[in-house]
């Protein structure tokens, strides 16, 4: 009897030590380190994007993950946007984590870990359009969008074409010394100007605080010098000062060309409504989060509907979605070819640069994406989306508007 | 000429902005002896109050703004309360450890009360320029100028002229001097911290009418060091000169420097003026002469 049971008991130890290896063989763990920028200057924007990227994974998961047998984990970390304190940051996430892929902010994190990454093999997909100053052959970073200059360049050329302006369109920029990535922005612009001479004529770049003062006298002086567009992708602050600038001199043609993280919605609600950026523009590389029903849309929706996402129909959300479809998309052609138990940071990077992602992959947030070595971003076949307040309403007005080429700066 | 012109005045208006937030410094400086590192932070806690007051409730600006000055200085006297009156006789650094505490502790408790969105700040000067030929004087800031001038005025002879002012700069001299002459501290204490987040609500709707505003707006502070350092920390008319001085010539390497070398060289040139200030005459332009006997 009691040898009867001693038998039971390992029989029964046997096959939970099965199955739970079994378990294991079945469903491999891998997991994505989330930085964020939860205490920083764009905190204001987090919960959407942080939350998208948990929502998606969430999807990946139940969708997809499962049937390749591979589970992915996402981890919060606070940046801060802050480059010392990603690079503090930075080995903790290693030893606690082990990702095989890291999304990114901004660029204080490509500025932190752009030279750590090759060596610690891990590639991390950002939201944001490309910077200048990572525009190098054998990336570790990737940006889905190319660098802020092309996409402004996108910009200018269909503006051009949609007011027939005959001569180069007169450009000023507004922008800020306060971080490597605006500074790498008005270059881009520069160098578009220095390409496409008979395009863009850069009239000036007014630098300012982080937080201007007042912007009357700047704005005046751009106005004089006959500028057509005013180009600012630094930060919303920024654009309500140029505002307030502009209606105080009474100019309503001259119109504000802003990005993604400062872009119509987010400033407008910081100039006191949609309606005072009536006839601004924002441009680029990925969906606009307009109410129409759309692809992107679609697929937000059913975040909120069936995994229960918190999230709102904005910009910031479709940035989150934007990295870690790349980044899911990209783990799971690194599992297809080499075997679910066998994904790294490094099948994770080979299969960004040898595996197209299609505008379908990522339910049409994204152009098709085709890595190079040769850059962090696809070097061809870009494209960008326009939108503008028309009547007080957030419209689309272009879709797929080519993006130029720019050399490298 | 025109441009000279134009950058000169719109200089100097901004430096009477960085001199009303700078006299901040000086009134608590002037009262206690602490150098508060946390007046950018008391700046966006003012803002926040008129925001909360005028776009939130709903408040008219008349009863709105008032409103918010009342609770910038019940906060300034809860500050004081809960940290300062505990350190009446401790050393100064002491204190300016408390001020960068509670540096951290506003910053996290703005983002914890109103968020990290950016939020637009009420019109509460008009938005149209004076237009004077080629002139333009943003009206903001030129009723900002005179405010600053006024107060600056104001405070001047209140610290020089009148009982609680001279006790005030009595108990800054030396706490238990200033006990055993029977001025009470504590409340000399409560009275400035009271003055600076009155002056930093005032800093907040000049800075910030028409614009916008989340907690990065505390950088003003940082701006406004260079002027305090300048003028000296007792002298209040003394910022108001430096004031200029800095605004002025922040305004015109912005103007000329800036576009000649493709970078932002007068965001950095007050603080060069601080640094050389620093180095020449540590206490400031207007700032006393102390003499210890050894």
């Amino acid at each position: 009897m009691a040898y009867a049971s001693i038998f039971r008991l390992l029989a029964g130890s046997a096959l939970a030590l099965g199955a739970a290896t079994g378990g294991a063989h079945a469903q491999a763990s891998y997991a994505i380190a989330s930085i964020a920028d939860f205490t920083g200057p764009y905190a204001d924007i987090m919960k959407d994007l942080a939350g998208s990227r948990r929502a998606t994974v969430d999807w990946w998961n139940e969708e997809v993950g499962k049937g390749l047998g591979v589970k992915v984990t996402i981890k919060d970390y606070d940046g801060r946007y802050d480059a010392a304190q990603i690079a503090s940051l930075w080995p903790g996430i290693k030893a606690e984590l082990n990702p095989v892929v890291i999304l990114g902010t901004g660029g204080p994190d490509v500025a932190a870990l752009q030279g750590r990454l090759p060596g610690e093999k891990v590639p991390m997909i950002m939201a944001t359009a490309g910077y200048g100053f990572a525009w190098k052959p054998d990336p570790w970073i990737f940006n889905p969008r190319p660098t802020y200059g092309h996409e402004a360049g996108a910009f200018y050329e269909w503006y051009r074409a949609q007011r027939n302006i005959q001569g180069p369109l007169k450009v000023a920029v507004i922008s800020s010394e306060a971080s490597p990535a605006y500074v790498d922005i008005h270059k881009g612009v520069e160098k578009y100007a220095k390409d496409h001479p008979t395009k863009a004529e850069l009239v000036e770049i007014v630098y300012t605080d982080v937080q201007p003062t007042d912007l009357t006298t700047q704005v005046s002086r751009l106005v004089r010098k006959g500028a057509q567009v005013i180009n600012i992708q630094t930060n919303t602050a920024a654009v309500v000062a140029t505002k307030r600038a502009l209606q105080a001199l009474g100019k309503t043609d001259i119109p504000i060309m802003m990005s993604s993280h400062n872009g119509l919605l987010t400033s407008g609600k910081a100039t006191g409504g949609l309606k005072e950026l009536e006839g601004d523009y924002e441009v680029y590389g990925m969906a606009v989060p307009t109410d129409e029903k759309t692809g992107p849309h679609d697929f937000q929706q059913k975040l909120v509907s069936k995994y229960k996402a918190q999230i709102g129909w904005t910009v910031a959300t479709v940035m989150g979605l934007n990295q870690t479809l790349v980044a899911l998309r990209a783990i799971e052609a690194a599992a297809k070819k080499t075997g679910a138990d066998k994904v790294t940071g490094e099948a994770v990077r080979a299969a960004i640069l040898s595996q197209p992602i299609a505008t379908e992959q990522t339910f049409g947030i994204l152009p098709n994406l085709a890595y190079t070595n040769e850059a962090p971003f696809p070097t061809s076949g870009l494209t960008v989306n326009i939108a503008t307040v028309k009547n007080g309403k957030y419209t689309i007005v272009a879709d797929k508007a080519p993006v130029p080429k720019i050399d490298k700066w | 000429m025109i441009d000279f012109l134009n950058y000169l005045i719109n200089g100097a208006l901004v430096g009477l902005l960085y001199a009303l937030i700078a006299m901040g410094f000086v009134v608590i400086y002037r009262a206690s002896k602490v150098f508060n590192i946390a007046q950018g932070e008391l700046v966006v806690f003012g803002g926040f109050m008129v925001w909360w007051m005028i776009v939130q409730a709903g408040l008219p600006m008349a009863v709105g703004i008032p409103l918010a000055f009342v609770a910038a200085i019940a906060f300034g006297l809860a500050i004081e309360k809960i940290f300062f009156s505990r350190l009446v006789g401790e050393s100064v650094f002491s204190m300016v450890m408390v001020t960068i505490g509670l540096l951290i502790l506003i910053r996290g408790l703005v983002l914890v009360l109103f968020g990290p969105a950016v939020r637009p700040f009420p019109i509460i000067f008009p938005l149209k320029p004076i237009i004077l030929g080629d002139i333009l004087i943003p009206r903001s800031l030129l009723f900002g100028g005179l405010i600053t001038i006024a107060t600056g005025l104001g405070l001047s002879w209140f610290f020089n002229a009148t009982r609680t002012g001279l006790r005030m700069t009595a108990v800054a001299e030396d706490h238990q001097v200033a006990l055993s002459l029977g001025i009470s501290v504590k409340r000399s204490i409560a009275f400035a911290w009271a003055l600076g987040a009155t002056l930093s609500t005032l800093g907040a709707i000049i800075f910030l009418s028409g614009k916008s505003l989340n907690f990065l707006a505390s950088d003003i502070g940082l701006a406004a060091l260079p002027v305090a350092l300048l003028a000296g920390f007792e002298s209040i008319a003394g910022v108001l000169l430096a004031g200029l001085i800095v605004g002025i010539v922040q305004g015109l390497v912005t103007a000329y420097v800036d576009p000649a070398v493709g970078g932002a060289v007068g965001s950095v040139f007050p603080f060069l003026i601080m640094l050389a200030i620093l180095f020449i005459r540590p206490t400031g332009m207007f700032g006393w002469k102390t003499i210890e006997r050894v």
